[in-house]
């Protein structure tokens, strides 16, 4: 990070006093994982785009209520963006379950793509990073929840494997990338 | 439960993996006061964020910065606009839970071909009208979701006749608000509504009115881990504020 870089909680807010060219830079800063991270989840780069959209309004919108103690705002958007898309994509299932009927061509094809669940998405999964670096198993669970919304009793069903198994390799999983990020930290920038 | 396993439970919470029943026993935990909870919670949080860092980055397109910003620099309109389309069909008046939800099931259908029209007119406008119809179904999905409380709002001191129904989803931390006989305001002010979690409000979203003093407004996802008791109604700046600063209309407990 070179000298003058922006310091996000400082860009929030300027932002919560509607400073939309702090606005500004604070979307260049983050859109691309923002946008990464719902074209994973929803699959689908239409669905993503609106969603970017939707999230960035949010954080226009609620920066007055953001709170540094609760976390980075890096954690926050992703949380912010992970929580909508994962509620996009339960409302299309739902959906799929016959609650309120639709013939909209372009949820039926999205709810398609989610439930097969194997094709692959248009945002990879990069050799060498952290998910990269768990063993398969724990790497395995912690994306079935976490960027395809499943349950850990989901999970368990799709896998085939007992209920506390898949916990344990979640918790495993959890402990592993919490050590990768206390690590990052005592290292400094790379 | 003793505490440890409270704490595995916020690691598979923080992930969203908890089924339902679990998830609502740990937020209930929370909403207690647990700030052990509370950190890890944040720290497996700030972990999980090496997950979407993972994944192969994907530049959005332009366009999106330029709707944004054009959003918010019109945003006070827009939104008048928006709340304009979704009033027409306001079913204000009957009774609540299945009624409401099967007339407004029948209200959205209605709407759907109606939108149609307008789309094979208007080739443009066509993603935004997808939007606006994804929207009220959601609303009447939400409506059928059994987790639906009813929080009514009455009138305070500056509009007695005015009153709210709130239907408030405290799992998915969204709801739908449907006002009547709040007065009409010029158009630099905007009504905003706020969850109040014992005296700390938080900005739920701002609307603006109807002929009568109608309005239908979606709330945006509000943060979770907080237990909201009461929702109110203030009339503040037309883009919307992060603390109450006008008088109070309408208030309600939960």
């Amino acid at each position: 990070m070179g000298l003058g870089a922006d310091d996000p909680s400082d860009l929030i807010k300027r932002i919560a006093q509607g400073d939309r060219e702090s606005f500004g830079r604070f979307y260049d800063l983050y859109a691309p994982l923002v946008f990464t991270l719902a074209t994973r989840v929803l699959r689908s780069r239409t669905e993503a785009e609106d969603l970017l959209q939707d999230v960035f309004l949010q954080a226009w919108r609620q920066a007055g209520s953001y709170e540094k103690g609760r976390g980075s705002p890096e954690a926050w958007l992703i949380t912010i963006t992970r929580s909508r898309a994962i509620d996009k994509l339960r409302s299309v299932r739902r959906r799929d379950k016959g609650i309120v009927p639709s013939d909209d061509p372009a949820y039926s094809e999205t709810a398609g793509r989610v439930e097969s669940g194997e094709k692959e998405s248009e945002a990879k999964v990069m050799v060498g990073s952290a998910l990269a670096r768990l063993p398969d198993a724990q790497a395995r669970v912690l994306e079935l929840a976490y960027f395809d919304g499943m349950s850990q009793s989901e999970i368990a069903a799709r896998l085939g494997e007992p209920l506390g198994t898949v916990k344990t390799r979640m918790r495993d999983g959890l402990e592993r990338l919490r050590g990768f990020l206390g690590a990052k930290r005592v290292s400094g920038v790379s | 439960m003793n505490h440890n396993e409270w704490l595995e439970q916020a690691e598979i919470y923080a992930l969203g993996a908890l089924d339902e029943e679990e998830r609502a026993r740990f937020e209930a935990h929370l909403a207690a006061g647990c700030s052990v909870c509370e950190n890890r919670l944040r720290e497996t949080g700030e972990a999980l964020s090496l997950l979407p860092k993972s994944l192969e980055p994907l530049p959005p397109p332009p366009s999106v910065k330029a709707r944004l910003l054009a959003q918010i620099g019109s945003r006070a309109a827009a939104r008048t606009a928006r709340v304009r389309q979704r009033t027409q069909w306001l079913p204000w008046g009957i009774g609540a839970g299945a009624l409401v939800a099967a007339s407004l099931l029948f209200m959205v259908g209605w709407n759907i071909i109606a939108t149609r029209q307008e789309i094979q007119s208007l080739e443009g406008r066509v993603a935004q009208l997808r939007k606006d119809l994804a929207q009220r179904e959601e609303t009447v999905r939400l409506l059928f979701d059994p987790e639906v409380r009813l929080v009514q709002l009455s009138g305070l001191e500056p509009s007695p006749g005015a009153q709210a129904r709130l239907f408030w989803n405290p799992v998915s931390r969204t709801g739908v608000l449907f006002t009547t006989g709040l007065p009409s305001i010029p158009s630099e002010k905007a009504y905003e509504l706020w969850a109040i979690a014992g005296k700390e409000p938080l900005p739920a979203g701002v609307f603006t009115v109807e002929a009568g003093g109608r309005a239908l407004f979606r709330l945006p996802p509000l943060p979770e881990g907080v237990s909201f008791d009461k929702f109110a109604v203030t009339v503040e700046p037309a883009g919307g504020v992060p603390k109450p600063t006008g008088p109070m209309v309408l208030l309600g407990t939960l």
